[in-house]
């Protein structure tokens, strides 16, 4: 008895649909992923808290903020971080993220899991598109999860809740659009150190709180040059959505985004396609 | 068509050689053990293979297209060096996981009757890290048969499973050839179970191929000879050692004579000697003596 072989070639929705199914379901079957959302809304509540204490000499403290919303965003667009106030919103989120991805991703190749997605799946831009797209997901999830926990702590320590509505809409929007270029960084950055765990969680801490790029926004600023120009990058672009966000803000933090998951996703593909995967 | 067509294959890793210039060939509908040493290259051949690791040259065409073809990569199982799954995850969930990556339609529905298949349907809520050896292994073998894959890539799958695993296992590697399109390669160092079911042999040594055969011409290639046990064991095999030209004793203690002779002529023989002949038997080697007398530059 011989049956017909039939071969046909999966289409690019196909392969991917395959892709995200393994990875949503590892995302909701994984307590990762939960643990990620409450730390992500624990802490702002925490900060909020914390920064409204007294002194341990009793001297009453100075509050971190002056608005309940400046722990989403910034009162105005920066480039320079001076204070902890100033980086303590919701950018926090893109830090926590990191983490997360290096975790997710790295279980893949801890596990071996690894071996059964790339020898199904002979393309690799599947992997870095599937592996972005859901993390870009749970850290926009971390976002929504970050704006109750920080909104609840703050409105519970008394700050002052006058904002601009649209500008804070559009911050919100602009951090969450903000989570799809920084995944395809964490996702291009574990596939490269995707042999030491270690490393990759390091490398994507060192990314995420910007150390990088506030040297260069410093260079930028005692040059005098245009702090606009830092707006192309992931960090200087998420810290561009601030409360005094305009809908340019939100198009930029589209670009910006795109633009950067666009190279994340080459590089990391091109990388794949000529190493050893396992 | 072959299922799996391999010329001139090689790697390189860095300075060193782990596959030079391999020529394999496992045809359509067969069982292909794939035997060599530690460090032989069986595993970086396999992984070549799947497309885990890129060649450093050669062609590897996987029914007759190349082996980065999407097509015939998604009706690919494979099972390499250990069982891919989370161990925090349940054994449904890690298979739900790989159904999922095949896209399979009613999913729940066939990783159960994959489950059921190698007999893991009642563990399928366990944790994957609680398993035992043996059952991660089976859960690999499940994860690898799911999707009906046409061609089986099986490292090493039958390490860690009891007799009645093995015994499972070689049921369903028959069920599958059956139909004679679907193929599978299994290394393994249990060679007595792979004789069992394997259809063709290769086998590697340094990265090359030493010797491709079917189980036929192995079976032609395994000399016949003739297992004794007598009352004096050390004067019969003295004696026998002068008279033939090739006379050992094996691990259970019998002795063998390779030379083409008669029983009843050695029998005879040791009588007028004084010994007589408590048990004598025609046997033929198995593929584990024949790979060993391979290794060591002779053949049998």
């Amino acid at each position: 008895m011989t049956r017909e072989l039939k071969f046909e070639s999966p289409d690019f929705g196909r392969r991917i649909k395959g892709m995200l199914g393994v990875d949503f379901y590892r995302l909701f079957h994984t307590p990762l992923f939960y643990i990620f959302l409450a730390i992500a809304a624990i802490i702002p509540a925490m900060v909020s808290a914390m920064t409204m204490m007294p002194a341990p000499d009793g001297s009453a403290s100075t509050p971190l903020y002056s608005n309940v919303w400046q722990i989403v965003a910034s009162a105005d667009s920066l480039y320079v971080v001076r204070s902890i106030a100033d980086y303590a919103n919701m950018n926090m989120v893109f830090i926590f993220g990191g983490i997360m991805v290096s975790i997710f991703i790295g279980h893949d190749y801890k596990s071996g899991y690894v071996k059964q997605l790339f020898t199904t799946h002979a393309k690799k831009q599947d992997y870095m598109i599937s592996k972005t797209l859901v993390c870009a997901f749970a850290m926009a999830a971390m976002c929504v999860t970050y704006l109750i926990g920080g909104t609840v702590g703050g409105l519970l320590v008394g700050y002052d809740t006058a904002v601009d509505p649209l500008a804070l809409v559009l911050a919100i929007l602009g951090k969450m659009v903000m989570s799809l270029g920084w995944a395809s960084l964490y996702t291009f950055l574990n596939v490269i150190f995707r042999k030491y765990f270690g490393i990759s969680i390091a490398s994507s801490f060192f990314f995420g709180t910007g150390i990088l790029i506030i040297g260069a926004a410093a260079v930028v600023e005692s040059l005098s040059l245009p702090t606009f120009f830092l707006n192309i990058f992931l960090y200087g672009s998420s810290v561009n959505a601030s409360l005094a966000s305009t809908p340019l803000t939100l198009i930029i933090c589209i670009a910006v985004s795109a633009l950067w998951t666009a190279v994340y996703n080459l590089l990391g593909t091109k990388l794949l396609s000529s190493c050893d995967v396992y | 068509m072959n299922a799996i067509e391999i010329k001139g294959l090689s790697k390189n890793f860095g300075p060193k050689q782990a596959v030079c210039g391999l020529d394999m060939t496992v045809p359509m509908g067969a069982i292909y053990g794939f035997i060599g040493e530690n460090g032989s290259g069986k595993s970086t051949t396999e992984k070549m293979i799947c497309g885990l690791i890129p060649k450093s040259g050669g062609s590897i065409r996987l029914y007759g297209r190349d082996n980065t073809d999407g097509a015939v990569r998604a009706r690919l199982g494979v099972l390499i060096e250990s069982p891919g799954c989370f161990p925090s995850l349940t054994v449904f969930d890690n298979m739900m996981l790989q159904a999922a990556n095949l896209n399979i339609k009613d999913a729940e529905k066939e990783v159960i009757k994959v489950l059921k298949k190698v007999r893991m349907e009642g563990a399928a809520g366990n944790k994957y890290k609680n398993c035992s050896l043996g059952m991660k292994q089976r859960v690999g073998i499940a994860m690898a048969l799911l999707g009906d894959p046409t061609l089986l890539v099986l490292d090493e799958p039958l390490n860690g499973l009891d007799a009645d695993g093995m015994r499972i296992m070689r049921e369903v590697f028959l069920d599958i050839i059956k139909d004679g399109t679907r193929s599978i390669v299994v290394s393994s160092h249990l060679l007595g179970e792979l004789q069992k079911v394997a259809t063709h042999y290769g086998i590697i040594r340094h990265g090359k191929m030493l010797v491709e055969m079917t189980a036929e011409e192995l079976d032609a290639s395994c000399r016949t000879y003739l297992a004794l046990r007598a009352e004096d064991m050390r004067r019969a095999e003295m004696l026998l050692g002068c008279r033939y030209s090739r006379v050992e004793r094996d691990e259970a203690d019998y002795l063998r004579v390779y030379d083409l002779v008669a029983p009843e002529d050695i029998v005879t023989y040791l009588y007028e000697n004084q010994i007589t002949v408590t048990e004598l038997r025609t046997d033929k080697i198995g593929l584990e003596e024949y790979y060993t007398d391979l290794m060591n530059g002779g053949k049998r």
